[in-house]
């Protein structure tokens, strides 16, 4: 694996910043959630407290410890905004909850609604009864049978007094009383207070009555019944029930002036019934951001364990409230009933009024300002979070890719320090810096030093060893001469040629020994002159025709001046050297074709002859000095000086020598690049 | 030739080689020199502050002097103007010889020398001593152009002003001049100044005695490399 991968996946472990940031404002939520809680719930109890003070505005009606049973026939009184039109129709009313079935011991079907506004009680009864069986005129409530509804309302000074509606024509009616006369017989008499309107429907009818509040206490008790004899609802008998339980007016204004808006204050009493209500709570408006909030699903709490609404039209159940009605101020979540979305934060906080808690004080607020905060927060921190990985990554891989490049570079230049040429170059890239990498290419160099000193050791051991055995060798030569000169016997003579051979062999062995450091001290001398090198060529290659009869040569170069900056004679030298080991390698009849070509910036002068081909492992090394090569075609010894001259000569002309076969493999190919001056 | 058999010509041979300083004195004897050999650059100073050899033979270095042949040669030169001196060392570096010619040597030879070739170059030295003081012999005279050179006085002029050459560089030029327009290569050229030296050898011989024409004349272009072939004369 690539340092770049390995640093590219070390960076993407960053991405733990954005679930991190999750976490975050999880716990942000569940803090924020807790301070809503406990914000809503002082406002409550702060509410709930300003309304014990004035408990003549919350409660219309005495305390009444029993608790309100339905189904003993007690009456909750929705709050009505206006009064509605009498026409048999509730739509105007404005109630959310439908009217609620009365009970009936024969399947008699009738539902009853309760509203009142300032002045009026209001009463809707739907009957399904489709056959409608008309009052007869001056009826005989007691005997006669007919389609009516039974009301009996305990009047402010506690007497209960029975009414009821029935009519032989659908429309605007009045309620009926029944006066017991004074000889015992019963009438009926129109109660012009009391207006309800009777309207036929298709299952039945409803009536919708009007009562002045002035004419009701606070006990209500309603009956239906059928002319065939079937009723539902509550007869006056029952004498627990038909208790009023209303809505207080005004309770709702009172409490507006406490709300903020986005809260939903309600009063509710020992029942949980609703007092009054004000505010409203915020619409979610979902459509604001909708793409903005797509890492929700990262953070959404899990709500599915909460608690859904408890809110009825008419009461709030839950556990807050019961909390709040038991005397504790508490504080919930909840699932609002609109849809899965909405959460709902709902505090209760008790009315206590001389020490007996009387009822609540529910506000209810809508968790999607909470949500905005999150959102508003995690939106950030994502972004925040995001650039920051997005950073560590372009970093990390910019970082790794600079690494992998310098390593690159100093893998290229270990790889090349030692050059097709022979030469060690000493300087790795990278080794001023100080970090390991750094340390790495020094290093390296220190290495390349040692390497260096050893090859020139061996450079110029050619030289000492050709200077130190001159002497001896003057020694032996001299004696045979002087030995000739005095004179030999001839039986003695083969032995003196014999040696005499021996020692011109070991002379021409030193003079190439130390053939090299002469050259080196020559090309110091060397002066740099501008010379054409394709005439140079030209003639030279002409004096090879006749020096080297048995090889064909072929010259191709520029016809125009190929002017180089250098010293020709060395020029001419290096020449020789290439024509000579091409020479040395070509069979008689080959070819040796020189090429001059004018390459960018470099001449390119290369020689290639017939013959065999390099071993692959010798093309770096034939440029060293003394470097032993291939055994050649005739006996002379070689040292390969001659290719180590010809890279002398070279890198004083700022180039370098090249050595390949050709690519036919018959043959090989040496190069020497000289740049342009 | 040049010289006179019947007055023996001392030489002097400072060598610290043992065996090599026998073998030069024995082959020079021989030839009928009077060899006197010394192993340092003492003992030589001693013997020549009270008598001058015709001619000596140093090694450049001595013993432990590596440089001590230099230096006595230059204490020579300070007691005499005209001693001829041969340097003869196993060094084989330019440097070497450029020092030793320079210091006012007349020949610089390497101990790869042979014996005869010694022998020949001593005698080629003693003549050109000798030629110094006889008359002109017109069959040893070259000219061509501005060129004169006296092979037997082995003088040279160019434009009539003399150009001192060492005496490789003298048969150099005169092998070139003998044939003008004909080229000489290398092994011709060493050949004819009778030493063994290599390619590069010649080449700087050939450099350094151009140097010294030009010189005299800055328009001189006479002696014209032959590049892969040699060198030859252009009038």
């Amino acid at each position: 694996m690539s340092i770049r991968l390995q640093l590219l996946i070390v960076a993407l472990t960053t991405l733990i910043l954005p679930w991190a940031g999750c976490q975050y404002a999880r716990e942000l939520e569940d803090a924020l959630r807790v301070s809503q809680e406990n914000a809503l719930e002082s406002t409550a109890d702060t509410i709930a407290l300003a309304l014990s003070a004035q408990p003549a505005r919350v409660f219309r009606a005495p305390e009444d410890p029993r608790p309100y049973v339905e189904e003993q026939g007690d009456l909750y009184v929705y709050a009505l905004r206006s009064p509605p039109l009498l026409d048999g129709y509730r739509e105007d009313w404005g109630i959310a909850a439908d009217p609620k079935r009365l009970p009936s011991a024969d399947g008699y079907g009738a539902r009853l609604q309760v509203g009142s506004t300032d002045r009026y009680l209001f009463l809707y009864v739907e009957v399904d009864d489709p056959h409608f069986a008309a009052e007869p005129a001056n009826p005989d409530p007691e005997k006669d049978r007919f389609d009516r509804i039974d009301m009996t309302l305990e009047q402010p000074d506690g007497s209960l007094e029975s009414y009821f509606f029935a009519t032989g024509a659908p429309g605007l009616i009045e309620a009926q009383r029944m006066i017991i006369q004074s000889d015992g017989t019963a009438r009926v008499a129109s109660e012009p207070r009391i207006q309800a309107y009777w309207l036929e429907t298709a299952g039945g009818y409803h009536l919708e009555a009007r009562v002045p509040l002035a004419l009701v206490e606070s006990r209500l008790w309603i009956e239906a019944r059928e002319a065939s004899g079937r009723k539902a609802g509550f007869a006056v008998d029952s004498a627990e029930g038909g208790r009023l339980f209303m809505a207080t007016s005004g309770l709702g204004e009172l409490l507006a002036t406490f709300i903020r808006a986005g809260t939903r204050a309600t009063v509710v009493d020992a029942n949980g019934l609703k007092l009054g209500t004000a505010g409203a709570l915020r619409a979610a408006d979902l459509e604001d951001d909708p793409g903005g909030t797509w890492y929700r699903r990262f953070v959404t709490v899990d709500t599915s364990s909460w608690p859904i609404q408890g809110s009825l039209p008419d009461r709030i159940t839950g556990k807050s409230i019961a909390a709040a009605l038991a005397g504790r101020p508490a504080a919930e979540w909840l699932r609002a009933t609109g849809g899965a979305q909405d959460l709902l934060l709902l505090a209760a906080a008790p009315i206590a009024v001389d020490g007996r808690t009387r009822g609540a004080v529910v506000l209810e607020q809508s968790g999607d300002q909470l949500l905005d905060l999150r959102d508003r927060a995690l939106a950030h921190l994502f972004d925040l979070t995001l650039l920051a990985t997005a950073l560590a990554v372009v970093f990390a891989f910019s970082l790794a890719t600079f690494i992998s490049v310098r390593i690159g570079r100093l893998r290229t230049a270990a790889d090349s320090a030692v050059g097709n040429d022979g030469r060690i170059r000493l300087e790795m890239p990278e080794s001023g810096r100080a970090d390991e990498i750094g340390a790495l290419a020094r290093a390296f160099e220190r290495l390349l030093a040692r390497l260096n000193e050893h090859a020139r050791y061996l450079r110029t051991l050619g030289g000492k060893l050709s200077h130190e055995l001159r002497t001896p060798l003057s020694i032996v030569r001299s004696s045979l001469d002087n030995l000739e000169s005095e004179g030999v016997r001839g039986d003695q003579r083969g032995y003196l040629t014999r040696a005499r051979e021996g020692t011109v062999r070991l002379q021409s062995i030193l003079a190439a020994l130390g053939a090299a450091s002469r050259v080196e001290e020559s090309i110091q001398q060397a002066e740099r002159v501008s010379f054409d090198l394709g005439e140079l060529l030209r003639a030279a290659v002409a004096g090879y025709r006749d020096a080297f009869p048995d090889a064909r040569f072929m010259l191709e170069a520029p016809a125009d001046g190929c002017l180089l900056r250098g010293a020709p004679e060395l020029i001419a030298q290096m020449l020789d050297k290439l024509i000579e080991n091409a020479v040395d390698f070509t069979p008689a009849g080959g070819t040796i074709a020189l090429k001059l070509v004018r390459a960018g910036s470099n001449y390119e002068l290369s020689v290639e002859n017939d013959g065999p081909s390099i071993p692959d492992a010798m093309l770096g090394r034939l440029f060293e000095s003394l470097f032993e090569h291939r055994q050649g075609s005739d006996e002379n010894p070689h040292f390969g000086l001659g290719l180590y001259i010809v890279r002398l000569i070279a890198e004083f002309h700022d180039g370098r020598a090249l050595a390949a076969n050709r690519p036919d493999g018959r043959g090989a190919a040496f190069t020497v690049i000289l740049p342009l001056i | 030739m040049g010289y006179d058999p019947a007055v023996k010509k001392s030489i002097a041979i400072v060598e610290d080689e043992a065996a090599l300083r026998e073998n030069y004195a024995a082959a020079l004897a021989r030839h009928g020199y009077q060899v006197k050999t010394y192993a340092n650059r003492k003992l030589a100073m001693q013997a020549f502050t009270t008598r001058l050899p015709d001619l000596a033979i140093i090694d450049i270095s001595l013993e432990d002097e590596a440089e001590g042949g230099f230096d006595l040669c230059r204490d020579l030169r300070a007691m005499s103007a005209e001693l001829p001196m041969i340097f003869l060392t196993a060094r084989d570096s330019e440097l070497d010889a450029v020092s030793g010619l320079r210091l006012g040597a007349d020949d610089f030879l390497t101990k790869d020398v042979s014996l005869p070739h010694l022998a020949a170059r001593v005698a080629a030295l003693f003549r050109r001593i000798d030629a110094l003081r006889l008359p002109q012999n017109a069959a040893d005279m070259v000219r061509r152009g501005a060129l004169v050179m006296d092979s037997g006085k082995m003088q040279t002029t160019w434009n009539g002003k003399p150009v001192t050459l060492s005496l490789t560089e003298f048969w150099i030029v005169h092998a070139l001049a003998l044939n003008p327009g004909h080229v000489k290569n290398r092994q011709q050229l060493m050949d004819a100044a009778n030493v063994v030296l290599d390619d590069s050898t010649i080449t700087s011989h050939i450099k350094r005695l151009r140097r010294k024409f030009l010189e005299i004349d800055p328009a001189f272009d006479a002696v014209q490399t032959v590049y892969g072939m040699g060198y030859r004369w252009v009038e």
